[in-house]
């Protein structure tokens, strides 16, 4: 009885927030879980083949939505937490609103991006069969204290289970896992690609050796510190992969082949690329077709903020949020991966939802705005903190008369699509994304009802 | 054109909230004065050449990595204080400003030594002083405004009166949320507990320790940058904490 109130209330205040114009995605979980504490235990229990979680620093709601979106091509049903929902309550929340009333429902698999310092917690409650982890990057220092903390939280949290992992072999924060848990553990990874470093320029975590703590030796960075390494003193180094990817190729869009399947996308960056090796691995471990995954791999858009696309000014104009170091680190490596000239528009503020101390901006690698590999030709920084944002990118080493200040978003993003670039690159914390974008809308709508009025004026 | 070298003192340790910004600012400022500027970084145990240095920065870091950049410089903290006496540029940020004092008592009452150069006490609570900070300070006779962010559970308090804070506080928390002192300034050295970081919003303070640095190689800096865009998100910052 206690479940059903449950899941009514939770399904009603779903409801309601929505009707209020919310996402509602951590009230009503929150909710039920106080009505009936074991619902999201009893609701886990209707998954009739595997619950599997995605967890790690970056990369998890791409990956939780790709392999979602291969599962559901195949035709299976799905219980999937959206975007950012990835603490218990979110989780509660997409059980109940994928749920019946009486809460017997039976779905084939749940897919659940997790949040790092949840995962032992959900582990108790909804016994997952595979936990994916796709890299550790330091962006929680404010929440958990240290990384080293978060990662043996995720490791007591998977030790005595049968859990199978999937593990970013790449990265020797993940790659260790198989060590004191004994547990079953695949391996994806990268081989020798053409965008490799052979330094790195970036974030020191992770640079040591995790059993012994000496400096790792790297013979090529892929990315960040995901690369090929091995420690001088106790040998550890990348484990062998189960999932190979290899001729990766960048134009800007991602081709690449795992082990022998062609693999074509359109999103762009690397650690997109590692976000489709860690789905593609996942999908094979069910048993999915090769034509299945491919299609839904090359059919997933990019949504809000994670690389949208909009034609302005009859040139492509791309949306990225940006939201840590590391996040902006990698939309910042696309951009060099992307060989067109570029105006460069970056919104940050500062509200509590963006973080309100925004000096993480100084720990991200700016400085590669100033390679000429970069090819900025214009640069407009706006939001409520467009001054801090200008000072970041003048001390990069660009020239500083590029730079333009427009704390207002529309005039800013106007200004920037006026540029001389060829493409133009929308960046924008959290509480200026949704604004952002519907500025994109509506200058991609009035420019596609003046090109049609144009051609009727032809006809 | 002349070369300074500017020592990161355990890089690997203290370096929270975007303190590194500050080494990155006073660089290239130094470049765009037209002379070379290198970071040294300074790791536990590795001898302090002083002799090779022209100015020496800290920055915070949890409690773990405070306690071993403690034991790293207790036995040698005659030569630091020395050198601080004889007037080497010194900014220390948060942990490092608090390192620099008698000693941190943490709320379970645990005390963790301090180098005890400054009779100052810092006390750990558990609400954490967050915000935007607005001070004013003195720097070479002339009043400035000095924005930026603190985030630090640590209370500091002036055992000593004589102790010359480094600004009074205007909106924000400063030392202890109460006597309205923000840091210390002693010769060239800055102990604060400003992030932001520091420096690239405050050109007034980088300019400061720019010309410092100079004038100890006998050497006078005559440009003026062009600090629009600076200036721009000083006043921004100060605009908006002005209108709370």
């Amino acid at each position: 009885m206690r479940k059903i109130l449950a899941i009514t209330a939770g399904k009603i205040i779903i409801f309601l927030s929505r009707m209020l114009g919310n996402q509602g995605t951590d009230f009503p979980g929150r909710a039920a879980r106080k009505i009936y504490p074991e619902i999201l235990k009893i609701l886990a229990a209707n998954i009739r083949e595997e619950i599997f979680i995605v967890t790690g620093t970056n990369g998890k709601t791409t990956t939780t939505n790709m392999i979602a979106s291969i599962l559901r091509e195949k035709g299976y049903s799905l219980v999937h937490n959206t975007a950012g929902a990835n603490m218990l309550t979110g989780i509660t929340t997409a059980f109940i609103e994928a749920s019946d009333l009486l809460g017997r429902q039976k779905f084939d698999y749940a897919l659940l991006e997790v949040d790092e310092a949840f995962v032992p917690l959900l582990i108790k409650e909804a016994r997952p069969r595979v936990v994916i982890i796709t890299n550790f990057f330091r962006d929680q220092l404010d929440r958990y204290g240290e990384l080293d903390h978060t990662i043996n939280l995720i490791k007591d949290g998977v030790r005595n289970t049968d859990i199978e992992l999937i593990l970013n072999g790449d990265d020797p924060l993940v790659s260790h896992f198989h060590n004191d848990t004994g547990l079953h553990c695949w391996y994806y990874g990268f081989e020798d690609t053409i965008y490799d470093a052979l330094e790195s320029m970036e974030s020191r975590e992770g640079r040591y050796c995790v059993f012994c703590g000496h400096e790792l030796d790297y013979r090529r960075y892929h990315y960040a510190q995901l690369g090929q390494f091995r420690c001088p003193q106790c040998d550890n180094h990348n484990p062998d992969f189960n999932f190979t990817a290899n001729k990766l190729k960048m134009n800007p869009f991602i081709k690449m082949n795992v082990n022998d399947l062609v693999i074509q996308s359109p999103y762009q960056g690397f650690y997109n690329a590692y976000n489709i090796l860690a789905a593609v691995s996942a999908a094979r471990l069910v048993g999915i077709e090769d034509g299945i995954i491919q299609s839904a791999i090359a059919g997933y858009r990019p949504r809000a903020g994670r690389m949208e696309n909009f034609i302005i000014n009859g040139r492509r104009t791309v949306l990225i949020l940006v939201k840590n170091p590391t996040g902006l680190n990698q939309t910042l490596s696309t951009l060099l991966y992307d060989t067109k000239s570029k105006n460069l528009f970056i919104a940050l503020n500062d509200n509590a939802a963006d973080g309100r101390d925004i000096s993480w901006i100084w720990d991200a690698d700016v400085e590669m705005l100033a390679s000429e590999k970069a090819r900025i030709s214009h640069v407009v920084c706006s939001g409520q903190r467009s001054g801090d944002i200008a000072v970041r990118i003048k001390y990069s080493g660009i020239d500083s008369g590029i730079i333009n200040i427009k704390s207002n978003l529309a005039e800013g993003i106007e200004l920037a699509v006026g540029g001389p670039g060829e493409v133009s690159y929308i960046l924008s914390t959290y509480t200026a994304l949704f604004e952002c974008q519907k500025i994109l809308k509506k200058l991609q709508k009035d420019e596609k009802s003046g090109v049609a009025g144009q051609r009727q004026l032809q006809a | 054109m002349a070369g300074f070298v500017i020592a990161h003192m355990y890089p690997d340790l203290l370096n929270l909230y975007g303190d590194r910004g500050n080494l990155l600012c006073l660089q290239q400022r130094m470049r765009w004065h037209g002379h070379d500027c290198r970071i040294k970084n300074i790791r536990l145990g590795e001898k302090i050449e002083y002799a090779g240095i022209d100015m020496i920065f800290m920055g915070g870091g949890s409690d773990r990595e405070q306690g071993l950049v403690y034991r790293d410089l207790v036995g040698r903290s005659d030569e630091f204080m020395a050198h601080i006496e004889d007037g080497m540029p010194v900014l220390c940020i948060c942990g490092a400003y608090q390192l620099l004092g008698i000693s941190y008592i943490a709320v379970d009452g645990q005390v963790m030594e301090g180098l005890k150069f400054f009779n100052y006490l810092t006390r750990g609570a558990k609400n954490r002083l967050i915000g935007n900070v607005l001070i004013k300070a003195c720097i070479e006779g002339e009043e400035i405004s000095v924005v930026g962010f603190e985030n630090h559970g640590g209370r500091t308090c002036f055992e000593d009166d004589s102790l010359q804070p480094f600004g009074m506080v205007i909106k924000g928390y400063g030392n202890n949320g109460e006597d309205k002192k923000e840091g210390i300034k002693y010769n060239n050295l800055i102990g604060t507990y400003l992030h932001g970081p520091l420096l690239p919003k405050n050109p007034g303070i980088a300019d400061y320790y720019l010309k410092t640095m100079a004038s100890r190689q006998g050497i006078e800096l005559n440009s003026r940058l062009d600090d629009y865009i600076e200036n721009m998100a000083h006043e921004q910052v100060k605009k908006k904490l002005l209108a709370t």
